[in-house]
């Protein structure tokens, strides 16, 4: 936070980022290619691609749990070293600790940064209720559906005041009715937080979830990152929304990079 | 680490313990008794111990007993562990078939209707819950140190087991199978034969794998405690006249016997239940 | 309540409808207690096994199986003070100490048996060099029927309590062994991860993961291991002893007397039930948030 040329406290810096790994039979892969790239404090990024373009394993090198090959991930002034609680991770498998009641759950983040347990508590509190699971604070997660869960993790993030949320494919295991409470659900607790807001980082390869989400679309393919595109609509964002003529250009552009679009190359090239 | 420098090391491990003992038995040469060390080196139990099994050698076979008043010979000494080996594996395998068979036939006839399965409930706990190696004496009592007596408490053992096995091994068959079946027009005798028996195999498996371990325990158990013949009459006999190195004589060629047993044992269930999807075949074998 | 009963799914129902946390921590205690009850049929199956008992009787011989009713009149005499023992020698005579002193040996051996496999079964999961050096030593001794050591133990530590304990101690630390490092292995690593990004470190994981997250597997291990020991404890008693339950079934043996050997033996199977039943539900009660645990079913 010393230079405010090099980010200010939320903003991701990808500098030539590179991962690669030892296939079991010796050979070596690489994962992630070289990326660069720049993410402003705030902003809502959905990364896309086909699965095993590498989006995972970029978003795990941002959080920390998974080591850079070459090239540096810096949040804020600092550069990435290992996990901490600057930036929290939404897993796609449940992560919500099954031995720990929920709201225990949700105050397991302050409980590891030292806040009183009274100020922790009122906190978890505040943010279960804004994901309407009061009424389940001292239920076992196993007496909870797999939203609800999710519901859980999320609170848990926000709740232990993260400045770069990191989501994982978060949804991708849901039903689509419920896929979309949570969107709403996300998208409300973003928005509705004091500033400075904070910045978050979604892998999906659901190009309409992308599309409901982002504020910008990274697309990575094969380890590289191919396309970059800021999406301009307002929120909240709908059905209407997606089949907006920009949207639906911006809709072909990513299918055709999923290796989805058959006849019309074109509109992807426009 | 890779899995292969993991196996080196293991193998590093074993090799590390076998070279330790023969330097142990160097370095710290006391004797239990007169000639008898107290750590047998290899080279000890190879020749010398292995010669003094022809001191459980009975005579025959053209090769006459220490008894009768022969010298120790090594075609005396192959003979005695080759019999009391075949006398103890004898009464595993059998008393383990017979446990086996008899236990499912049980269980099976058990879990035919509601009433009986409801009322061995508690009663079989009870059964399962009396310590199996507590009551060597009282089969000795009953059937004294005769080859029955060992089939009859490894039977019981392994039998036991077996019948809490196949009753838990029905009440887990999915409801769906027996209903289509039925659906069929399947009786019950059909359903048994043709859905139950086969499966409940996958399920079984753990009781197979933990039977083994059942039956070993308990042969040893009985031989400890009464027997004339057999690895674990010479391991206790010995222990009392303080003969370290033939106990660990015996005690390894039982490593050998067991760990032989268990790999069988492995290979076979496996093979037997190749078709189960992976995920359902439960793994808690202790 | 919620607000947004639209965002509540179907597992609400599983929920009672108080959100006070203590009535659902009442409701708990309560399905726990109530799995100690014994179902009327389990009774009756108990009844009938006495009769069955009683009715062999009439056709085998008194000195091979002796009647229900002599057995529990022997163990209701036998209970403080067993009269026909004290010309053995034995310290303890009676059914209650003598099974005391067997009990007390047991819970020894299964505590450190149990905190030691533990430790290093989870040690050996998550650090693969002791793992290379510990699995070959651990798997080779586990597949050694534990008894074959027993001679061993009683030349090295004599008739004593010590040697008894060690044998029964290695037998649930080789279990334990197993069940631990086979549970932190089947821990799925998103909750290492998961802690990781809130910050943990190596001792947090340990406290905070591994050890609750283990902790079903660990707990049913000891359980089987306890069901074990009991039986191992007493042979171990048998082969060399001065006191225990072990011992009264030698001394009994020597004498033919077939009853009171029903007697111990009965004494011993109430007893290993009876702590099966404890366990089960102690165990039922710490790991109730796990899946698997179905509180108040028998």
């Amino acid at each position: 936070m010393t230079d405010s040329s090099q980010g200010k406290p939320n903003d991701i810096t990808f500098t030539d980022v590179t991962r690669t790994f030892v296939r079991g039979d010796g050979q070596e892969v690489t994962a992630v290619d070289g990326v660069s790239a720049h993410i402003r404090e705030g902003e809502f990024v959905c990364l896309v691609g086909p699965s095993g373009c590498g989006k995972t394993t970029l978003l795990q090198m941002v959080s920390g749990l998974l080591p850079t090959s070459g090239g540096a991930i810096t949040v804020g002034a600092k550069q990435v070293t290992g996990p901490g609680p600057d930036r929290g991770v939404v897993f796609q498998k449940d992560s919500v600790f099954p031995w720990f009641r929920v709201i225990d759950n949700v105050e397991y983040g302050m409980k590891r940064r030292g806040v009183p347990a009274a100020e922790r508590r009122d906190i978890a509190n505040r943010y279960l209720e804004l994901v309407s699971l009061s009424h389940v604070a001292r239920a076992w997660p196993k007496e909870l559906s797999g939203g609800m869960l999710k519901r859980v993790a999320i609170a848990t993030v926000f709740a232990n005041g993260s400045d770069v949320l990191l989501l994982d494919e978060p949804f991708a295991a849901l039903d689509y009715v419920t896929k979309h409470q949570l969107h709403d659900v996300l998208l409300d607790l973003w928005r509705s937080t004091d500033a400075p807001r904070r910045t978050i980082l979604f892998v999906t390869h659901d190009v309409d979830e992308s599309l409901l989400l982002a504020d910008r679309i990274i697309v990575i393919r094969d380890g590289r990152l191919v396309d970059d595109i800021a999406i301009d609509a307002t929120r909240p964002r709908d059905v209407d929304t997606l089949t907006r003529p920009d949207m639906m250009t911006v809709k072909h552009k990513l299918l055709a990079h999923l290796g989805l679009e058959h006849g019309s190359r074109r509109s992807a090239a426009s | 680490m890779t899995r292969t420098a993991e196996r080196w090391i293991s193998l590093a491990v074993f090799v590390g313990l076998i070279l330790f003992w023969q330097l142990l038995s160097r370095i710290y040469t006391a004797e239990i008794i007169p000639g008898v060390p107290l750590v047998p080196g290899w080279d000890v139990l190879v020749s010398r111990t292995f010669l003094s099994m022809a001191d459980y050698w009975g005579g025959g076979l053209g090769v006459a007993s220490v008894g009768e008043g022969a010298e120790r010979s090594y075609a005396a000494a192959a003979l005695s562990v080759v019999t009391h080996s075949w006398d103890t594996l004898l009464r595993l395998y059998v008393g383990l078939a017979i446990g086996a068979i008899g236990g499912t036939a049980l269980g099976l006839a058990i879990s035919w209707s509601v009433w009986s399965r409801r009322l061995i409930g508690l009663p079989m706990q009870l059964i399962q819950g009396l310590p199996l190696l507590a009551m060597v004496p009282l089969f000795q009592l009953w059937f004294g140190t005769y080859f029955i007596g060992k089939i009859a408490f490894i039977g019981y053992g392994v039998g036991v087991l077996f019948v809490a096995g196949t009753l838990n091994a029905v009440r887990n068959v999915p409801q769906i199978y027996i209903d289509n079946a039925l659906t069929l027009g399947a009786s019950k005798l059909e359903v048994y034969r043709t859905i139950i028996i086969p499966a409940i195999f996958p399920e079984l498996r753990a009781t197979i794998l933990l039977s083994l371990g059942v039956a070993w325990a308990t042969v040893i158990g009985a031989e400890y405690l009464g027997a004339q013949s057999g690895l674990g009459y010479i391991l206790v006999y010995s222990q009392q006249y303080g003969y370290v190195d033939r106990m660990f004589f015996v005690a390894l060629l039982f490593i050998v016997y067991a760990s032989i047993s268990y790999a069988v044992f492995n290979r076979v269930s496996a093979r037997l239940t190749r078709w189960v999807p992976r995920a359902s075949a439960p793994a808690r074998v202790a | 309540m919620a607000s947004d009963t639209s965002m509540i799914d179907g597992t609400t129902a599983v929920l009672p409808s108080r959100p006070r946390a203590a009535d659902q921590r009442g409701v708990t205690v309560w399905a726990t207690l109530r799995s100690f009850r014994i179902d009327i049929f389990g009774a009756i199956g108990l009844v009938l096994l006495v009769v069955f008992w009683w009715g062999l009787t009439f056709v085998v011989p008194r000195s091979s199986l002796p009647s229900p009713l002599n057995v529990f009149r022997r163990i209701a005499d036998d209970f403080v003070v067993a009269d026909m023992l004290s010309y053995y020698g034995l310290p303890e005579t009676g059914l209650m100490g003598s099974m005391a002193y067997t009990a007390a040996n047991v819970l020894i051996a299964v505590v450190v048996g149990g905190l030691i496999g533990t430790v290093l079964g989870l040690f050996a999961a998550r650090v693969p060099v002791a793992r290379a050096i510990s699995d070959p030593i651990l798997n080779t001794v586990g597949t050694i029927p534990i008894l074959v050591m027993a001679p061993f133990f009683l030349i090295w530590f004599g008739t004593g309590r010590w040697s008894a304990v060690l044998l029964v101690t290695v037998y649930v630390l080789v279990i334990l062994y197993l069940f631990a490092q086979r549970a932190a292995e089947n821990l799925d690593p998103v909750y290492e991860s998961s802690a990781r990004t809130f910050g943990a470190g190596t001792g947090d994981i340990l406290r905070d993961i591994l050890i609750p997250g283990t902790l079903p597997q660990v707990l049913g291990g000891i359980r089987i291991a306890l069901a074990g020991a009991w039986g191992l404890e007493a042979i171990a008693e048998l082969l060399g002893a001065q006191q225990g339950i072990g011992k009264i079934i030698e001394v009994l043996a020597g004498s033919l007397d077939i009853e009171g050997i029903f007697a111990a033996l009965l004494v011993l199977g109430i007893v290993a039930v009876i702590a099966d039943w404890i366990a089960g539900a102690l165990v039922r009660y710490v790991t109730r948030w796990s899946v698997s645990a179905r509180v108040g079913t028998t």
